[in-house]
């Protein structure tokens, strides 16, 4: 009997010995008070990904992730539901079709095929998303406002959100109140309407990204002058004076009612993987002979050129329609056709059109704007006391790789897990990340202990 | 007398016989119930793999064999998760023969099969350190043949070459989703498995000393053995579009079982009491990184080194061995054992943590030549809050596990 007690006793043991680690820190809010939480901005903060605006996108918009983590704050000052989206109803794009990962081949080796990203085949536009959208809660609230390709000097244009769906940008229409009026009317009615408490503002990036997606088509130097009433050319770079001004507007509307915050600054965008996808000296050769055929090619030009067995700089049209041959550091647009490279000479025998390249200088115009943009957005942060969040430090530490739980994410294009396929707009892993970030900054500034996000809970890019 | 055993069995139900690091240390089932201690005092046949200098102090041939059951169990939690490993149990054994050649000869010889590493965590697959690890398995037995001679009754010396063979066997979640898996979940992530079996060699050298009956002292060395594999398979499952970046392919890697510097010393200050302290210096600093070189590359698949930086460990143990009577006696001991593990290279496959040891066991002799040992070890490792640097990994740890052994021999 004795003997079964003992074993029994010891089998109790075994079975008991679960060792278990629960870190269970309660979230608080500190002095930051999550209870109403308006989001505004551009693409990063409506969900664009993949090329374009879907449901899944939308669900995993960087606010509406930190609005799941602000909402585990217990009352009073957690984020109170519902965070009102304007949800579409499809997930295959809107207004276009999204970009998926298919095989596809040059046209002069068509037996060779490869990835890359293309548009879903057979897509067919939801007629639900057509529609307006309307809240069905409260007064109609909507509590996030992101919108592409807003920038921040759009905020006093009439009609703005009009006038995009004519260029192909209907999401503003699709559920501003006033679509006649601005996009400051809009943050005014919203601020109204939802009295926040808390907000976030993550503008400036189109005002540098439009020009350089158009491969730096403007005037670039920060000098432009409005084409109509406030109404700058989307090919150019927004004039600092023109930021300055249009932002103070923004945060002032936006804190009216006192709340805090954050202010998210403006990414060096030219570390996107759009920019890097196809690389500046991509011009393979793979003989000596090919290298001697092209400097016979261009041996009358007076521009340095070097051709070897290798990797070789593109041959390229800066924006002056000067023909030579790319440098280190200067950039070829993801968008830039490779049948044109790989069947039609471009950056070898054909120059690289303007519009698909970024020189130096144009690197440079975007540069300096982007750091004149956020000393503003740090003096405007101060002056609001209002948190401050270093995307562009971010962006920058990204590009060199971050490692969250054995994933190392950066930006390199469709392999870093962190960009979607239009190497542009984060994937939902992207924007778990990017949110990490703002919790890591709120809660610095703030005193508050908002959880992380487990980022690799959800998707990177799919491959077939 | 029995009750309190068994208390004492239940008090120390919270433990392990992992010793840090990936080393095990149920080399010697009596040794074991006194805290690791047996360089100084030469008790059974185990001697050969704890000093071998003290095999021909033996009486007679011995044969030995023992096993132990380890169940072991780490947690895991951060803020964003948490885990337990699952239930897994190892069973280390050792066989030992050997003793003096002929009666009263001054030259003995033996022979030790004993688990040298054998350890293993499996968490759940979808646990939030899937793309560090999923599972590992590290076994490692070491055979070594030993030549002992006792040059007066003062000192006796012995040596043996350690000959080891094991093998290592890792899963890891791969960051690649299909298109076509169930969506929204991680299901779909592809996957690696590698699995080598490993090899390497070493020796075991002890010096014995006997200035009294009463006290004894033993120095001993055992050298790093590097376990190597080479040409282990390594299987990926990805994306078919991925396939021709992730080929299923072979790979070498090498993993250190640590040099160990020894000094013992028994001391019987009674007929009854016997006690035992034992210092043991062991080069961890060998485990630079755990290295996986593949034999084929790809842009998606290059080789890995994980940092490691592995430091020094000095150990101390005690023990103590009551003699109730000729057929009973009764052991206990423990020992603090510091993790190898320096913060920023607490890896979820290894984690580790400083452990308290606790034992006791106890030893019965039915006939004159016949002993059965039973012993309990238990190892409480607080829990430690770290960080894995190279894979962005933060959390804290903590260990438990159960682990009775019994080892029987017989004198000839």
């Amino acid at each position: 009997m004795r003997k079964i007690c003992t074993i029994g006793a010891i089998a109790i043991l075994f079975a008991a010995c679960r060792p278990s680690v629960n870190i269970t820190t309660p979230p608080t809010a500190g002095r930051a008070k999550f209870t109403n939480y308006l989001a505004i901005g551009d693409n990063y903060t409506g969900g664009f990904m993949n090329g374009t605006l879907t449901v899944s996108g939308q669900l995993y918009s960087f606010p509406n992730l930190l609005f799941g983590q602000m909402n585990m704050v217990p009352p009073p000052y957690g984020a109170n539901g519902p965070f009102v989206q304007p949800l579409l109803n499809s997930d295959n794009g809107y207004p276009g079709p999204k970009l998926i990962l298919g095989y596809t081949s040059n046209s002069c080796t068509p037996t060779t095929m490869y990835l890359a990203p293309m548009s879903l085949k057979n897509f067919v536009p939801d007629p639900i998303d057509a529609k307006p959208f309307v809240s069905a809660s409260n007064n109609g609230q909507i509590n996030n406002i992101g919108v592409m390709p807003i920038r921040v000097c759009d905020y006093p244009v009439l009609s703005w959100g009009l006038a995009a769906v004519a260029n192909g940008y209907p999401y503003a229409n699709r559920f501003y109140k006033n679509p006649a009026g601005t996009p400051l009317e809009e943050l005014n009615y919203r601020v109204n309407n939802l009295y926040p408490t808390f907000i976030t503002v993550e503008m400036g990036m189109n005002d540098v990204l439009l020009y350089a997606l158009n491969g730096g088509q403007g005037d670039g130097t920060g000098n432009a002058l409005p084409v109509a009433l406030n109404i700058y050319n989307p090919n150019d770079i927004t004039p600092t004076a023109v930021f300055d001004t249009n932002y103070d507007k923004i945060i002032n509307a936006a804190t009216i009612t006192g709340a805090s915050g954050a202010l998210l600054n403006v990414p060096d965008i030219t570390a996107l993987p759009y920019f890097h996808a196809v690389p500046i000296n991509g011009l393979i050769l793979d003989r000596q002979g090919q290298a001697d055929t092209l400097a016979a090619f261009w041996k009358d030009q007076a521009w340095t050129k070097v051709f070897q067995p290798g990797s070789n700089y593109f041959i390229i049209k800066d924006h002056h329609n000067n023909t030579r041959q790319a440098i280190k550091g200067e950039l070829i647009l993801m968008t830039c056709p490779m049948d044109s490279i790989s069947c039609a000479g471009w950056g070898s025998t054909t120059p690289i059109p303007d519009n698909y390249v970024l020189t130096t200088d144009e690197i440079q115009f975007i540069q300096s704007a982007v750091t004149a943009y956020n000393s503003f957005i740090y003096f405007e942060s101060v002056r609001h006391k209002l948190a401050y969040v270093d995307i562009n430090t971010y962006f920058q530490n990204l590009s060199t790789g971050i490692t969250f739980n054995g994933i190392t994410y950066n930006t390199q294009f469709v392999s870093d897990g962190a960009f979607s396929l239009d190497g542009i707009h984060p994937t939902q892993r992207g924007y778990a990340l990017y949110a990490n970030e703002v919790i890591k900054t709120i809660n610095a500034y703030y005193g508050s202990t908002v959880l992380p996000i487990d980022v690799n809970k959800y998707k990177g890019i799919e491959f077939p | 007398m029995k009750k309190h055993l068994l208390a004492a069995v239940i008090l120390l139900s919270a433990i392990t016989t992992f010793g840090a690091g990936y080393q095990i240390n149920m080399q010697g089932i009596r040794q074991l119930a006194m805290g690791g201690t047996g360089t100084g005092w030469v008790w059974d046949a185990a001697t050969i793999y704890y000093n071998p200098g003290g095999l021909a102090r033996l009486k007679s041939i011995q044969g030995y064999a023992s096993m132990g059951l380890i169940m072991p169990s780490t947690a895991f939690g951060n803020q964003m998760s948490s885990a337990t490993t699952q239930r897994q149990t190892f069973t280390p054994f050792n066989f030992y023969v050997g003793g003096p050649i002929m009666q009263d000869s001054k030259f003995a010889l033996g022979l030790g099969v004993y688990t040298m590493a054998g350890i293993g965590l499996k968490w759940d697959d979808q646990w939030i350190g899937r793309y560090i690890i999923q599972s590992i398995s590290l076994k490692a037995v070491g055979i070594q043949p030993t030549f002992s001679y006792r040059c007066s009754d003062f000192i006796s010396v012995g040596a043996g070459f350690v000959y080891a063979v094991g093998t290592l066997d890792m899963r890891q979640s791969l960051p690649v989703h299909g298109q076509y898996g169930p969506g929204g979940s991680t299901d779909d992530d592809g996957s690696a498995h590698l699995h080598g079996n490993a090899n390497g060699v070493g020796f075991n050298l002890g010096i014995h000393l006997k200035p009294t009956d009463n006290l004894q002292i033993g120095l001993t060395y055992r050298s790093q053995v590097n376990m190597s594999i080479s040409g282990g398979s390594a299987a990926f499952s990805v994306p078919a579009s991925l396939s021709t970046q992730f080929p299923n392919t072979t790979f070498d890697s090498q993993l250190p079982l640590p040099q160990v510097a020894s000094v013992g010393i028994g001391f019987r200050p009674s007929d009854r009491l016997t006690l035992q302290l034992d210092l043991n210096y062991t080069g961890w600093n060998s485990f630079d990184s755990l290295r996986i070189n593949f034999t084929d590359h790809t842009s998606g698949l290059q080789n890995n080194h994980a940092p490691r930086h592995y430091r020094n460990t000095l150990t101390p143990r005690i023990g103590a061995n009551y003699k109730v009577s000729k057929v009973i006696s009764f052991m206990a001991g423990g020992c603090y054992d510091p993790t190898p593990v320096t913060n920023g290279y607490v890896s979820p496959d290894l984690p580790d943590a400083d452990r308290v040891v606790l034992t006791c066991g106890i030893t019965i002799r039915p006939l004159p030549r016949f002993t059965i040992i039973a012993a309990f070890e238990g190892t409480t490792s607080v829990k430690r809050n770290a960080t894995y640097t190279y894979g962005g990994f933060d959390g804290t740890y903590k260990t438990e596990a159960a682990t009775p052994a019994l080892a029987l021999y017989y004198n000839f």
